[in-house]
């Protein structure tokens, strides 16, 4: 649209300012709504929801212990999240985090078991996290690959690398030659053995009992980083202007390709990184379906950040209560923690389908 | 009884007033011309008739009913249609499926439409062969099929948002004609454009728009078109001198005189030097055949062609967007074929693209952001930008070159066309190096104001001793600012005319293919 | 021995390409109106458990058919309002619907039939065409289907024959590739992506049903598998053309019988390997084979009606 004066320009402007707060009320009133839908279902099941809300509570912050694993949980969701905003500054739809995170858990596990275990001074757990994030870079920058060589939709091809990432976890974990832990002992489930303790993340409470591990401080460098590059740095310009116009941008010299590569690439590779940290902080081995669920969380925590990082952080950490409250709820109060599926799935939509109100814009 | 009537029709856009209280007859059987700068109102209005978007005051009668159109199929019921500045056309479809699109029965009926096609071809001597792919026609056949499609449904409204811009001379001439029939016809016919030769040949009537008003409204016989232009442009047209001339397309007059006081510079070394260049697109076909030309340092070469001739391949190759076939481009030594743009850049080339909103800016980028697209690094540290600095250098940018916004900070979008244009300008020419600057339809859809900014800055560029090429399919554009013409036809160069020795005449056959100099 | 293993391995990637079948073939009228339905899946997810619900309540499959077919149908109107109307991201409503989809079902499911159930649920027989089965090596396997495999490649007739003869299959190709033109012409561009979107809705309607009440007759959760997502990149493999997406649908569903067939052979080929191959088929196709520019202009882009 084109005004002709700087006068009406401003009034355009005020009206835009005005929609700000909306940035913010829309995602709130969704996870509001949503959170409210999930509580009548609870009703609607005839579970006791005094019962269901005492367990999800419990589940989330009952005790030190459940409150350090949500926080665990939230790290990693954070590090999804904070990649599919890094790809969405350059107008990139990063929906692959699950295959990311699996590669980057597979990777990272097969670091710890094989090798890293023996190194000095921390190594022992960071070259298992550098794996991890190179793991996830890649699948990631994959798909940034054939965008910028093909003009794949990156939608579509992240899918797809999800789904043929999963089953290779599965065949690392079920195949005594790569992964799977040999029949020596009791059980012969197809999972990796435990890593190695020197591989496993420093506790940062240690005394406690909590599980809340350093990998809080590697989310939180994470997020500040992130949030530099995008709203304050050359690249974050640069991947705005790549993304939103390439045309314009390959004629002001930047090579758009690169630019896509190196999105999906960082993209990708945050997710590796959240999946390391899963594996590497938590978990400490690997199973077939370790990933479950987290790709989408991380991707409603990006969407419901509308591109701020801060927004990632509050998200991660609602995301990460909230499946560790459903997880007891299910055990405890015996309602089926799809619940929180159902609730997600309604933010998103209705996060998406409200569009129209906060990206109004004066047409001419 | 007037075949149409508006009162009172007031349109909004935000808080920008397109059109203000427009109230206007159309008699059957009358040609009537809308005249008024970019940005008048002129489309806005013919939106409002066709239904593409609807009035926020006022009311319309068509044929003495109440007519209200929630959208162009409403439109098309009641008998009104028209024929789009740009080709609304699917591109990928044939002739005769663009003309069954929105009339045709559950199932489809060619053979039907071809029947109707053979009785417009009778009547008005509009021939098109049904089959052809739209994307395989030429723009003069793709106006045809427009307005076949229009009068397939026998209307009693045409409305015509300026047609001929794409047009030949010879194609320009039919297309009026069949106005008149029309109109012989007792249907009415709405004309909108800016070009007041085209007005004098074919109007019954003319009504002036200015800001969303109606200036007047006269009928032709014995009309003074002095008049009508200082309705149209709102003051006294002698201060816009060459402007005008090129922006209205006066018939006639021929005020090809540069203006620089040293008159036509004789050119120095060549900046730029393209030998046999070759373009096939990805169907193949050969866009530019072998294309040579020279510019040498102080003097603007303009290209004359009907557009679709090469023209635009050559700018996207110039801007390093799309890379030749075949030849060679150099520019001051360096080669630059099949370069990317940032080696072009490089090579002291600036470019003022055709298309500025998808290749010369980004617009929900700031100003500053836009003025330093290219040198995004220049005002950091450690990879941070550096606002601050980059707002000042925006701030200076912006006085040299005029480019009003209330702040660098401000989106591109915010800004007029004709602010746009001059931030692209200043983004250009302040480049280092900088010898040779390509200028594509620099003016288009630009006001007289900012088309005379454009016309002063080439000149100035000029003078400092750039090579400027100068697209344009404004004839009157290119003779009042070159200092040499080529001429384009079908992918290579015909003629050329020097300074002095310009004239519609010649340039204008040669155009169309029929003749050399 | 081989032979009886090869009939078995036609019929199984046959019946494994019917589902996609259906639903390519409705993505694909859709998608040449303009609207991609990432919730595909989602949709074929809400019908398959719909179906069996109703089929196991009334012990009538086509009861269950026409009840998934409904439920896929409300999806879609869902999502056609939401992308059409609202003109929101295309392919983040999609996500949205298939999380909502795979909740609900989930839940639904072990609310009403208990998390670990395996209760059958009445299907529909195959028909044994006695005059099929008569063919060479690929007789048996086409005859021993049931009816709802040969309506999915009657449905692909009738959707070569909408988009190539009617003025309606016109109107969705003008408003995918132009949607600005076609509103001129007086074509409802939110019609026409309406219908195509609610077409999209019933065909993966037919394809989850099938899935349940036809193909396994039994719901299990997250029984689709992605084959949603498998349809889409069918429709973007076979080139927006009706009878190239029923081929890409027919490869993806042999890929996929494949994890079947290569155990019986008794070949060295981890399961698990074969479980991505059409995944990684589908993404070699739309990486390799694809050139962006037979894609439907408009595809994704919503319309507003500017000057």
């Amino acid at each position: 649209m084109v005004l002709k004066n700087p006068k009406l320009a401003r009034v355009a402007k005020g009206a835009r300012l005005e929609l700000v707060p909306l940035q913010v009320l829309v995602p709130v009133v969704s996870t509001i709504i949503a959170l409210g839908i999930g509580l009548l279902i609870i009703t609607a099941t005839g579970a006791s929801v005094v019962e269901a809300i005492e367990a999800f509570w419990d589940g989330m912050a009952g005790s030190d212990f459940n409150i350090g694993a949500s926080i665990n949980r939230a790290i990693s969701l954070a590090l999804v999240g904070l990649g599919f905003i890094f790809a969405s500054r350059a107008n990139l739809t990063n929906v692959g985090g699950e295959g990311q995170i699996a590669m980057g858990g597979m990777l990272a596990t097969a670091a710890a078991l094989h090798g890293a275990g023996g190194l000095p001074l921390g190594l022992a757990f960071i070259v298992p996290l550098a794996v991890g994030t190179i793991a996830g870079a890649v699948w990631g920058g994959l798909a940034g690959f054939l965008k910028a060589a093909r003009g794949t939709n990156e939608v579509i091809s992240t899918l797809l690398l999800s789904f043929i990432a999963l089953p290779l976890v599965y065949w690392s974990v079920e195949s005594f030659h790569l992964l799977r832990k040999p029949i020596s002992d009791v059980s012969s489930l197809p999972e990796s053995a435990e890593i190695p303790d020197s591989t496993k993340l420093p506790l940062l409470f240690p005394d406690n009992g909590s599980p809340l591990h350093i990998g809080l401080l590697i989310a939180a460098i994470a997020v500040v980083v992130v949030w530099l590059v995008l709203k304050h740095s050359t690249l974050g310009l640069r991947l705005r202007a790549v993304g939103l116009n390439a045309t314009a941008s390959r004629r002001a010299g930047m090579r758009t390709s690169f630019y896509v590569i190196l999105a999906m690439t960082v993209s990708g590779g945050l997710g590796g990184l959240g999946g390391a940290i899963m594996i590497l902080g938590q978990q400490f081995y690997l199973t077939s379906d370790f990933s479950s669920g987290y790709g989408f969380d991380g991707l409603v925590v990006g969407l419901l950040s509308r591109g701020s990082a801060v927004g990632v952080v509050i998200g991660a950490l609602l995301f990460g209560f909230l499946r560790s409250g459903s997880i007891n709820m299910e055990i405890s109060a015996h309602v089926p923690s799809a619940v929180v599926l159902i609730c997600q799935g309604l933010i998103v939509i209705v996060i998406a389908g409200s569009a129209i109100l906060t990206n109004r814009k004066v047409t001419r | 009884m007037a075949l149409l009537e508006l009162s009172g029709l007031t349109k909004r856009f935000g808080a920008f007033t397109a059109l203000d209280d427009i109230s206007l007859l159309i008699e059957r059987g009358e040609v009537h011309c809308l005249l008024g700068e970019n940005g008048a109102g002129k489309s806005t209005l013919c939106n409002l008739v066709f239904g593409v978007h609807r009035p926020d005051g006022g009311t319309m009668t068509l044929a003495g009913e109440p007519f209200d159109p929630r959208g162009p199929a409403e439109a098309l019921q009641r008998g009104v249609v028209m024929v789009h500045q740009h080709f609304s056309l699917v591109p990928n479809m044939s002739v005769a499926e663009n003309l069954m699109l929105g009339r045709a029965s559950a199932v489809l009926k060619p053979q039907d439409i071809i029947v109707r096609m053979e009785q417009l071809a009778a009547e008005y001597g509009l021939e098109i062969a049904p089959e052809a792919r739209i994307d395989e026609l030429s723009v003069g056949e793709r106006q045809r099929v427009e307005i076949i499609k229009c009068l397939l449904g026998d209307p009693q409204l045409l409305v015509l948002d300026e047609p001929t811009a794409v047009l030949q001379p010879d194609e320009i001439d039919a297309l009026l004609a069949i106005c008149r029939q029309v109109a012989l016809r007792g249907k009415s016919v709405i004309l909108v454009t800016h070009k007041l030769g085209e007005i004098s040949r074919v109007a019954d009537r003319t009504t002036v728009l200015r800001q969303g008003r109606i200036i007047e409204t006269v009928g032709m016989e014995g009309a003074d078109i002095r008049s009508l232009v200082r309705s149209m442009v709102g003051r006294d047209v002698q201060s816009a001198g060459s402007v005008l001339a090129a922006a209205v397309d006066i018939e006639g007059k021929t005020p090809a005189k540069p203006t620089n006081a040293a008159g036509p510079v004789s050119p120095g070394e060549a900046v730029l030097q393209i030998s046999d260049l070759v373009y096939r697109d990805p169907h193949g076909v050969p866009r530019l055949d072998g294309l040579s030309l020279t510019v040498g340092t102080g003097e603007i070469v303009g290209i004359a062609g009907v557009e679709g001739n090469g023209q635009t391949e050559l700018g996207l190759i110039l801007a390093g967007l799309a890379a030749p076939s075949a030849g060679a481009i150099v520019v001051g030594g360096t080669s630059v074929a099949a370069c990317t743009p940032q080696e072009i850049t490089d090579a002291g080339v600036g470019i003022v693209p055709e298309d500025r909103h998808a290749v010369a800016c980004i617009k929900e980028l700031s100003v500053a952001e836009n003025l330093f697209l290219g040198a995004i690094g220049k005002f950091s540290r450690f990879g941070l930008l550096d606002k601050s600095a980059r707002r000042k250098a925006a701030q200076t940018m912006m006085r040299d070159f005029d480019v009003r916004a209330s702040s660098p900070d401000v989106s591109m979008a915010s800004l007029s066309g004709g602010n746009q244009q001059k931030a692209v300008l200043a983004r250009e020419l302040s480049l280092d190096p900088l010898v040779f600057l390509l200028a594509a339809q620099p003016t288009r859809g630009l006001d007289l104001g900012a088309i005379e900014a454009v016309y002063n800055r080439i000149r100035a560029a000029r003078d400092d001793g750039l090579g400027v090429l100068l697209i344009s399919s404004e004839l009157e554009e290119l003779m009042a600012v070159s200092d040499r013409i080529a001429v384009i036809y079908r992918g290579k160069l015909v003629g050329e005319l020097a300074a002095g020795a310009f004239s519609r005449e010649a340039i204008g056959a040669m155009m169309s293919g029929h003749a050399h100099v | 021995m081989i032979d009886e293993q090869m009939a078995v391995f036609i019929g199984s990637g046959l019946r494994l390409a019917v589902p996609i079948i259906f639903a390519a073939t409705g993505e694909m009228l859709s998608e040449r109106a303009g609207v991609l339905n990432l919730s595909l899946d989602g949709m074929m997810l809400m019908s398959a458990f719909t179906a069996a619900l109703a089929s196991w309540a009334t012990g009538s499959p086509l009861i269950g058919v026409a009840a998934g077919v409904l439920v896929a149908m409300a999806v879609a109107a869902v999502q056609a309002v939401l992308s059409v109307t609202l003109r929101a991201n295309q392919l983040v409503v999609g996500i949205g619907f298939n999380i909502l989809a795979l909740g609900s079902t989930t839940f639904l499911y072990r609310e009403i039939f208990g998390p670990l159930s395996r209760d059958p649920i009445p299907g529909f027989a195959q028909l044994n065409l006695p005059w099929l089965a008569h063919i060479p090596v690929i007789g048996p396997a086409l005859a021993n289907q049931t009816g709802l495999a040969y309506v999915s490649i009657v449905m692909v007739v009738v959707t070569w024959l909408i988009l190539k003869y009617t003025s309606f299959g016109l109107a969705v190709r003008a408003v995918g590739e132009d949607p600005r033109a076609a509103d001129k012409a007086g074509i409802s561009v939110a019609k026409t992506r309406y219908l195509g979107v609610l077409y999209a809705g019933i065909l993966a309607g037919f394809g989850g049903a099938f899935m349940s009440v036809a193909d396994s007759n039994t719901f299990t959760e997250n029984m689709t598998k992605g084959a949603g997502y498998l349809a889409i990149t069918a429709v973007i493999f076979g080139g927006w053309n009706p009878w190239y997406t029923l081929a890409a649908c027919l490869l993806f569903g042999f890929a996929t019988a494949l994890q079947f067939l290569v155990p019986a052979l008794q070949l060295d080929v981890p399961v698990a390997l074969l479980l991505l191959l059409p995944y990684l088929l589908a993404l070699v196709a739309i990486a390799g084979f694809v050139g962006k520019s037979r894609q439907p202009s408009a595809l994704t882009i919503p319309f507003e009606r500017g000057g």
